[in-house]
């Protein structure tokens, strides 16, 4: 009867086009669409080399300092290069600002330098700071060379060799080594986020396949769950294998949907997979868990039980982060117990605890999160399946 | 009017999906409204930046720190390892600076102490580490010059001085504009979720098999019924885009009073008509309710996704806006986005945006040129 039964709700299941069109479809295509949409996200937040004009006036070419160091930031073999630098009148630089071709403009004019942008904004700071400490560099070799000059004076040299001392001055800014040592996590990709709140939400989408199944056994929902109450057989063996093969169906999902993150959308999952899939498999189970209790307390339509699953996982996945990854970093800090008791949230921190951390303390405590939020609803769901009577539907 | 009736029958049993996704569209808008002050001068961007010192109270480490205060944002973060690296990971700091114990002492003895720093690798942390890295090198070469430690503080300090001009020439509002560009942007997908889902739903029901057989036997000329449809979705489609503009002027203000904000508005008109076509050409296709559902979702993420009304257009990959370029909402979101940089309104720079209208209207014909076809030959039932 075990074996029959479960046969028979897995096809029923698998039949069920539009279920498995939102259980097993629509997070792949979810998946696909984030990738194309985020994949450029960071890249484009890395610095990229500044398209900037200067004025090309008498003042700038006279003024060495500036001159070379911008030559030398611009220069196309020049590892850390950072401008694209157009020289031209001033006429075409107001003219190359308005058309957007590039950043902002530097005019020289005397001693005073000014910069000219179209708004406010990163590229723009950056120059204006670059420009900044080519300035200061110009007063610094001034200070050191007036006071070697003065040493030499003193000490009575009348033959100061001044182009050696300015060349030892731009030397000793050049080789001045600044010691910073980068201990940041390597692993910081946070667009990863939006794809660990798309397996949580397939894991809680599976709760529908669980509904649906046990919904089968229902006498107040379908035919079929009257013949089986008056039906002499065990119960708890006809749910339990309901239950079953609904769990073997979204685990087959949540599979493909591992499948396709890893090969085709290339996520990072970090390094441990064992603890990947234990985190699949118990994630699911809190989904089935979820889809149970709404299937067994409420005593409604299937739309309506159906409409309140999707409403509930929503919900939980806007929490944390599907809508916008810093959600759940607004959560996280200002009201922690809502993800706490969230497990879409517990499902997407596991992933990216594993992720991030090195240590296990938070995977582990996300995952008996999970299993006491399962057992929770799993019991509840009991309490109100047994015993259940009709006398009259 | 039986029709016409029956139409507003059923938008009733479907208005809680449009509130849903109308719901939707504030909870998004707000969320991007942080209003910040608007004004002419020049405002350096400043990376968010966490100190982490570990020195004692050294008067040379107060001035690195105070430098960095004044060209940075500090975070306060509470001080726990894992709280620290949460808030790097969502980018809520650029940038944790770590000054490491003595780290004053060690400096004046010219031993140039190792600092750690954490990074997202994004510009903001770029910036940052400029800034720590041109402290550290100024205060190194006057370290040599001096032992002095207020002659140090001093000649740091006065090398460091704002020395650069600045001037901004846009007289653009650009802030309340973007709000204003993201609004209509991510109305693309209220519209198509919402209008199209609905409008959808009631065309199935009334394609219900019974429901045409009953409709095409009744003494109603097929024409007034079907003229009688298209009123009532057309009333339908502006009641919703009128309810959707009033709710920018709500939400965004100002901005929507000038000419930008006609634009914007106008343009919204122009894609409610395509979507009221796409709805057309959706609903000839399928019939099935389930199915609907999944194919307006699909449509409205896709073309949200891709075309730029969640991500901004400019940081979706080349590839991804050529393949937009057969959607509509590309065409759409495009025209908004013109609207953001336009810095007068005069014919020439309109242009852009009137062409831009007219390829979503070639569409919409498209779309229904395209339903015309499939419905005739769906037109005999047996």
């Amino acid at each position: 009867m075990f074996i029959h039964n479960f046969k028979y709700s897995l096809k029923t299941l698998f039949k069920n086009k539009s279920l498995i069109f939102w259980t097993f479809a629509f997070p792949i295509i979810l998946g696909t669409f984030f990738n194309m949409a985020f994949s450029n996200i960071e890249s484009s937040e890395k610095l990229e080399i500044i398209d900037i004009a200067i004025v090309d006036n008498d003042d700038f070419k006279s003024n060495e300092v500036l001159k070379t160091a911008f030559e030398e930031l611009s220069d196309e073999n020049n590892k850390d290069r950072m401008f694209n630098t157009k020289y031209v009148s001033e006429n075409e630089a107001k003219d190359l600002l308005d058309k957007d071709e590039i950043s902002g403009y530097l005019l020289v004019d005397g001693e005073d330098n000014k910069i000219v942008v179209k708004q406010n904004g990163i590229n723009e700071t950056i120059f204006k700071y670059v420009t900044e400490e080519i300035s200061n560099n110009a007063k610094i070799i001034n200070d050191i060379a007036k006071r070697e000059i003065e040493k030499e004076a003193i000490s009575g040299n009348m033959n100061i060799n001044y182009e050696e001392i300015y060349k030892d001055a731009l030397e000793l800014i050049q080789n001045q080594d600044v010691n910073l040592k980068d201990i940041s996590n390597k692993n910081l990709s946070y667009t990863m986020i939006e794809f660990y709140t798309l397996i949580a939400m397939s894991c809680l989408y599976g709760g529908i396949l669980a509904m649906a199944s046990i919904n089968q056994n229902l006498a107040n929902m379908t035919s079929q769950g009257k013949r089986i109450s008056v039906s002499p057989i065990s119960k708890l063996k006809i749910v339990f294998s309901s239950i079953l093969a609904s769990y073997l169906a979204q685990l087959i999902g949540v599979a493909i949907l591992f499948v396709y993150t890893i090969f085709a959308l290339k996520v990072d999952y970090g390094d441990n997979l064992l603890l990947v899939i234990l985190l699949g498999i118990i994630g699911s189970l809190s989904g089935l868990s979820l889809g149970l209790v709404v299937g067994t307390c409420l005593k409604t339509n299937e739309n309506t039980k159906t409409g309140v699953l999707l409403a509930v996982t929503m919900l939980g996945c806007f929490l944390s982060g599907m809508m916008g990854i810093t959600m759940k970093y607004i959560v996280d800090k200002n009201v922690p117990i809502i993800n706490k008791i969230n497990p879409a949230s517990m499902i997407t921190d596991g992933f990216y605890s594993l992720y991030y951390y090195d240590t296990l303390d938070r995977y582990l405590f996300n995952i008996i999160s999970l299993l006491i939020f399962s057992g929770i609803m799993i019991l509840i769901s009991y309490v109100s399946l047994r015993r259940q009577k009709y006398d009259s539907i | 009017m039986t029709v016409f009736k029956t139409f507003w029958k059923i938008v009733n049993r479907y208005k809680f999906t449009v509130i849903l996704y109308t719901v939707i569209l504030i909870i998004f808008a707000t969320a991007n409204m942080q209003t910040s002050d608007t004004n002419t001068n020049f405002v350096a961007s400043k990376p968010d930046i966490l100190i982490i010192n570990n020195d004692k109270d050294e008067k040379i480490t107060e001035n690195l720190i105070n430098y960095i205060k004044n060209n940075s944002n500090i975070v306060d973060i509470k001080k726990d390892d894992e709280a620290i690296n949460d808030a790097l990971f969502y980018r809520d700091v650029n940038y944790i600076i770590y000054i490491p114990e003595n780290y004053g002492n060690d400096f004046l003895d010219g031993k140039n102490p190792e600092i750690k720093i954490k990074s997202t690798g994004d510009y903001n942390s770029s910036l940052a580490e400029m800034m720590l890295s041109r402290y550290v090198k100024v205060a190194n070469i006057y370290l040599n010059q001096t032992k002095n430690e207020d002659e140090l503080i001093s000649k740091i300090n006065d090398t460091l001085k704002e020395n650069t001009k600045t001037e901004v020439t846009s007289k653009l509002n650009t802030d309340e504009l973007s709000r204003a560009v993201f609004y209509y942007n991510f109305l693309n997908y209220s519209i198509i979720a919402g209008l199209v889902y609905i409008i959808c739903l009631i065309l199935s029901t009334f394609r219900e098999e019974k429901i045409r057989k009953r409709t095409i036997i009744s003494s109603m000329n097929y024409k007034k019924h079907n003229m009688q449809l298209l009123i009532s979705n057309g009333i339908l489609s502006v009641i919703l885009w009128i309810f959707y503009v009033i709710l920018s002027f709500v939400l965004i203000g100002d901005v929507m009073f000038t000419s930008h904000g006609l634009i914007l508005i106008a343009n919204s008109f122009v894609f409610s008509i395509c979507a009221l076509c796409i709805a057309f050409l959706i609903a000839n296709i399928v019939s099935n309710k389930n199915a609907i559902n999944g194919i307006v979702n699909v449509v409205g993420l896709g073309s949200s996704f891709l075309c730029g009304a969640f991500v901004p257009v400019e940081w979706l990959p080349d590839t991804v806006l050529k393949i937009a370029h057969i959607l509509p909402s590309y065409w759409f979101i495009q025209n908004n986005e013109i609207v953001k940089t336009l810095e007068e309104v005069n014919m020439e720079n309109l242009k852009p945006i009137f062409v831009n209208m007219f390829i979503v209207l070639a569409f919409s014909i498209l779309y229904i040129i395209i339903a015309n076809i499939i419905s005739k030959k769906k037109r005999k039932i047996a």
